[in-house]
């Protein structure tokens, strides 16, 4: 009982301190949504550029935290991800909304043509 | 001994772990947890129900990390990965419903264009209608005015042929005219006055001295003269004025005159010259053609004239 109660110890105790490299898969994902963004143009939208700026440092930050051995390099990794999507997102809707706009108009035209 | 502080010790950690999620959760993740439960609420989970659930699994994350561990910084971590999913999905059904309305563009447009090319179709098919209608009614109208133009032509035809003839009769009577009046010239003094065409017969040729009875030798040149009238227009007037010398007195010479003029125009009547046409009137010595001095004046004044005038001619 006294061994298990130890071990229960130092595993809490330890945690924190436990190498935790990067998953390679996860790196990929993320380096994959940031180009995503970039290829719709997320650059170029705004809101969309400063998401995909974050996604880029906290790429960088993942990585130093896991040549560093912090375990949170995994979730500031995820963070990344997270932003690179966000900014993939916004960067889509706003070429999207465009796109509606212009539907819009048109239909607006087509009506105001009426019948002959 | 030991059993007792192995237990103080398990319970010590235990209530360390418990006073960790006691602890107040984060503003972030409490801000996290309204944003899901207003997104919820909104069109992304009739629009990106799979987006949604993903945030959702992104915060229960936080939110065990929260009630397992406390304010730590992986438990900021996972509330700041379920907010940027919250948000991926908001944007992501603001997305799809702008996809929604292009669809619904799109699909008016179709509807409104399909309309348009109908009611277009309708108007041509109408146009072509009314002009086959127009052609009809203008073939049927050319076919009128041909028909009215033949007609007018025929007509026109006739009229011309019509107007030919009575030119060529015209031409016929009037060289006959002319004949008769050339011939005439023979035998009496034709002149042109105011009054018309004067044909002057000497009284000695018509009749003997006193007397007002045709002589037999006077019938034959009566007879070219009643030519000459007879080939007159019909809207011609003839008068027969009797004329005497100024022997004898108005008592004598009146009647006299009277007398032979009726007795020429009964000749020329009889002869065919149209009664209605000619008069006679007798004028006694009232008209001299010369003084009466001679014997050669006065049987110069002795005579019959013939006028042929316009048909308001009437006797002096």
């Amino acid at each position: 009982m006294m061994t298990k109660v130890t071990t229960l110890l130092a595993v809490l105790g330890l945690a924190g301190c436990a190498s935790a490299p990067l998953p390679p898969y996860q790196i990929d994902q993320a380096q994959a949504s940031i180009r995503g963004a970039e290829e719709v143009g997320a650059a170029a939208v705004p809101a969309a550029a400063l998401h995909l700026q974050l996604a880029k440092d906290e790429t960088l930050e993942a990585q130093k935290m896991a040549t560093a051995g912090d375990q949170r390099a995994v979730l500031v990794m995820a963070r990344a991800q997270s932003d690179a999507e966000l900014a993939l997102g916004l960067a889509r809707e706003f070429k999207v909304h465009g796109d509606a706009l212009k539907a819009g108009e048109d239909l607006k035209a087509v009506r105001a043509r009426g019948n002959p | 001994m030991k059993t007792r502080d192995m237990n103080l010790t398990v319970a010590l950690v235990l209530a360390g772990m418990t006073s960790a999620c006691a602890t107040v959760a984060p503003q972030q993740l409490v801000d996290v947890r309204e944003e899901y439960a207003t997104s919820s609420r909104g069109q992304a989970s009739q629009l990106t129900p799979t987006d949604l659930y993903d945030a959702k699994k992104a915060l229960d994350k936080a939110n065990t990390e929260f009630s397992e561990h406390g304010d730590t910084l992986e438990c900021r971590d996972y509330a700041y990965i379920a907010h940027r999913k919250i948000e991926l999905t908001e944007v992501k059904a603001r997305t799809e419903a702008d996809r929604q309305k292009i669809a619904e563009a799109v699909k008016s447009g179709v509807v409104v264009r399909d309309s348009q090319a109908k009611a277009t179709q309708a108007a041509l098919t109408s146009t072509r209608d009314q002009m086959k209608e127009e052609r009809r009614n203008n073939a049927a109208a050319t076919n009128d005015l041909r028909a009215i133009n033949a007609a007018q032509n025929k007509d026109l035809q006739a009229t011309v042929g019509q107007l030919e003839v009575e030119k060529q009769a015209r031409l016929a009577a009037e060289t006959k005219l002319a004949g008769a009046m050339n011939d005439l010239k023979a035998i009496a003094a034709v002149k042109e006055e105011t009054r018309g065409v004067v044909i002057t017969l000497s009284g000695s040729v018509l009749f003997a001295s006193g007397k007002y009875e045709l002589l037999n030798t006077a019938t034959t040149k009566l007879d070219q003269v009643a030519e000459a009238l007879k080939a007159q227009d019909d809207d011609k007037r003839m008068v027969v004025e009797g004329h005497t010398d100024n022997r004898g007195s108005d008592q004598i010479n009146q009647p006299l005159s009277l007398n032979r003029a009726t007795a020429v125009r009964d000749y020329l009547v009889s002869r065919g010259v149209e009664s209605a046409k000619i008069s006679a009137v007798g004028m006694s010595s009232s008209r001299p053609i010369t003084d009466n001095k001679t014997a050669e004046d006065r049987a110069n004044n002795r005579r019959v004239e013939i006028v042929i005038g316009s048909p308001g001619l009437s006797a002096r």
